[in-house]
């Protein structure tokens, strides 16, 4: 059993600097990519306070369907 | 035991975040973040064997199977061209 302070101290400013960048940038297609990068965190973060099936659902959702949906939608849509 | 292998590889995410921040193009970010998604699932793993629960690597097991998905469709879309 460790004490895993230190770690919930790094994992949440990486989550906001994801979300910052989601925010911050123009390309679709990296701001999705950003996106799924903080689903993988706020997984891990889940995981971190010990409730292991809202970590199960949050990667069925963030990482399988909710990109796949975006990307769905940016196909459909013109670059410019 | 495992406070410091957990601490270098939140460190590792941290660099690897750096990449995905900084990266020139769609692709670099994009194998920025399928490594994000190794590096999590080995901290996971690292995690749950500190935690001596079994239930714990199910997660881990779960996200190595359904995150591959994310990667291939990204892939499949810079494939098709636009860039």
């Amino acid at each position: 059993m460790i004490e895993p302070g230190v770690l919930h101290i790094i994992v949440p400013i990486l989550i906001v600097a994801c979300a910052l960048l989601v925010a911050i940038l123009k390309d679709l297609i990296v701001a999705v990519i950003s996106l799924a990068a903080m689903s993988l965190l706020l997984a891990l973060e889940f995981y971190l306070l010990q409730a292991p099936d809202v970590a199960i659902a949050e990667a069925g959702v963030g990482a399988a369907i909710s990109a796949a949906i975006y990307i769905l939608a940016i196909r459909a849509t013109k670059r410019r | 035991m495992w406070l410091p292998v957990a601490i270098f590889l939140a460190v590792c995410i941290a660099i690897i975040l750096v990449r995905l921040f900084l990266g020139p193009t769609p692709p670099d970010r994009l194998v920025g973040l399928d490594t994000l998604n190794t590096l999590v699932i080995v901290s996971m793993v690292i995690l749950g064997a500190s935690f001596n629960e079994v239930i714990y690597i199910d997660v881990a097991i779960v996200y190595a199977l359904l995150s591959f998905v994310t990667t291939l469709f990204i892939a499949k879309y810079i494939e098709k061209g636009g860039f």
